[in-house]
């Protein structure tokens, strides 16, 4: 892929800001097209003036401070949430048509996602990822099943399948819920923030599985977090939000703190930057 | 004739066939005699598809909606007896229903969240009812106070068509959309991205509660609906590992409840609604005993 140049002039916070374009090479597929996409809540502007563009086979990490809108965002883009203005098209069809069944995968946070009175094991949960509008009142058939084997072998879960996910670690609760995305032969992967309270090791594991899933399996995946270090080494594009798209480009020019700062329209106050993932970024290395 | 009247026809010469080796001395007659036969047959009925009622509702933390629209139902019933209905339990039936898809909409929209609003409802519906009685002059009857502790020998074959209906409407739509509901019920945002009508099976659902409930009332009662719909559901995932096994242990403790609870209330003289609803919580002491002792013992073992 052919880096980018990037130009940074900083803008005013507030004021429409430059972008960098990413190169999208012709010919190729379009998973997601975001046109000009405002988000409004409670009379409050969450994130305005979004133009994203996402092929297929990239792997976007969008990073931003909390409350920037990164989830409003993914939220809005897989039409949970109704936009003010702006379109999105998914694979060419408007976010919960029913022509996306099955295409879009979406995995949160695992641990506050999965109730705690329910005993289920991993291969009932992730059966529940191949059920759609046409297939509701079925039981499960046999080509399902093969869906299910196959998330199942992909996130490295075959020997607990059978196992409660209550009895579980944190890191394979998360690759569970991201079977469950993928038993639907998901195309598309939308993960909000999957990294929060798992272990170091699991973190880099999933990571790893991340970009297998990418790079063997061809799927698309937009991933949120505020984890800067974890997504640098795995994503290929990165985005900067903070209620308008700061940046967009290849993942070696995303700028430093300083320019960061910059970019975000604000005067560092220490030379080290005083954005909390740096710290953690470098507590990581 | 109805599809109870139907059905009790064909377990009839089953239930005549076991009552020889049933113990006790009473409780035989409850599997020979028609009028105890129609209960029996309307009691199991109601456990079957309140265990699978009951493991949804856990999920969703909505243990006490069954307590909420049998207070309902129960107001429902009141405004039926004082409008001399034949067969008050429809009127409960109705606004059992009503309540339910309020009670639904109020928390999906999140106007509403958790149990304030069956609160609300259930002692409105309460208050409803209580005052039409005295107001009507006739307070509590015997047939008020067999709606409040339920009366399996009041069921006649109208009821008893009516609870086999709403059963078996329930347990097949239960069963054909087991899977969607429990993806719609643990992770609805997921569901919804997944394609599935959340807000529509929602709502079905509540409806379905609201109907199962009301059959309920005439078998536990009123006020021990719940010891039907949740603790049978609640003692399985003590020990269930899997789903599945939890729909079984469910139905396990269910129907073992029923069974023992209606032994214990014909031997003893007691009322049957209260007395199964003293087994089922009996059974859960003595399962959560075990379970953690048992955890104990292997934990320290491990160690």
């Amino acid at each position: 892929m052919q880096s980018v140049k990037v130009e940074i002039t900083p803008p005013k916070r507030g004021q429409p800001d430059q972008r960098v374009e990413f190169p999208h090479s012709e010919g190729e597929v379009s998973v997601l097209d975001v046109q000009n996409m405002t988000v409004v809540r409670s009379g409050r502007v969450i994130i305005r003036d979004i133009d994203l563009k996402i092929n297929k086979g990239e792997f976007v990490g969008l990073v931003g401070p909390n409350g920037s809108g990164k989830s409003t965002l993914l939220l809005a883009i897989l039409g949970v949430l109704k936009s003010k203005t702006g379109t999105v098209s998914i694979y060419g069809h408007p976010p919960m048509s029913r022509k996306l069944n099955g295409k879009i995968g979406w995995v949160s946070q695992a641990a506050s996602n999965l109730p705690r009175d329910i005993r289920i094991t991993v291969r009932e949960l992730v059966q529940l990822g191949t059920r759609n509008a046409s297939n509701m009142f079925f039981w499960t058939n046999s080509k399902q099943k093969e869906l299910v084997d196959k998330a199942i072998k992909m996130v490295g879960l075959e020997n607990v399948e059978n196992t409660d996910i209550a009895r579980l670690s944190g890191g394979q609760r998360q690759r569970a819920v991201i079977a469950r995305a993928l038993a639907s032969d998901a195309e598309f992967i939308l993960l909000d923030e999957p990294l929060v309270g798992i272990d170091r090791e699991s973190r880099n594991s999933l990571l790893k599985l991340l970009d297998l899933l990418c790079h063997d399996e061809g799927k698309t995946i937009l991933m949120v977090s505020h984890d800067l270090t974890a997504i640098r080494q795995t994503a290929h594009r990165m985005i900067f939000l903070e209620e308008a798209i700061r940046f967009d480009g290849n993942t070696n020019d995303f700028p430093d703190l300083n320019t960061l700062a910059k970019l975000r329209g604000i005067e560092p106050v220490h030379s080290s930057g005083d954005w909390n993932e740096h710290n953690h970024s470098k507590e990581e290395e | 004739m109805g599809i109870g009247v139907f059905i009790l026809e064909i377990v009839a010469p089953f239930l005549e066939f076991v009552a020889p080796i049933i113990p006790g001395e009473t409780f035989p007659y409850i599997f020979k005699l028609e009028m105890f036969q129609r209960a029996l047959l309307a009691a199991i009925m109601v456990t079957i598809v309140a265990g699978l009622l009951g493991i949804f509702l856990l999920i969703q933390n909505l243990a006490l909606i069954g307590d909420g629209l049998a207070h309902v139902s129960f107001g429902g019933v009141a405004v039926g007896v004082v409008l001399g209905a034949t067969s008050p339990l429809w009127y409960a039936l109705v606004f059992s229903i009503t309540a339910s898809i309020l009670i639904h909409e109020l928390q999906s929209r999140e106007i509403l969240t958790g149990d304030a609003s069956i609160a609300i409802f259930l002692t409105g519906m309460l208050a409803l009812g209580l005052v039409i009685l005295r107001v009507s002059g006739g307070g509590i009857t015997t047939e008020i106070h067999s709606y409040l502790f339920g009366n399996l020998l009041l069921i006649d074959e109208g009821s008893l068509d009516m609870i086999a209906m709403i059963c078996i409407i329930s347990i097949a739509f239960l069963a054909s959309i087991r899977s969607t509901l429990l993806a719609c019920t643990i992770d609805p945002m997921a569901a919804r991205i997944q394609g599935l009508p959340v807000r529509g099976i929602g709502l079905l659902f509540s409806i379905i509660t609201a109907a199962v409930v009301v059959s309920m009332v005439q078998v536990v009662g009123t006020l021990l609906v719940t010891a039907l719909l949740v603790t049978p559901a609640a003692t399985a995932q003590l020990i269930g590992r899997s789903f599945r096994s939890c729909l079984i242990w469910t139905q396990v403790f269910g129907l073992s409840s029923v069974f023992f609870g209606l032994y214990l209330s014909s031997e003893l003289n007691a009322g049957s609604g209260s007395m199964i609803a003293l087994v089922s919580a009996i059974v859960f002491g003595i399962v959560a005993i075990s379970k953690i002792s048992y955890d104990y013992v292997y934990q320290t073992n491990e160690n």
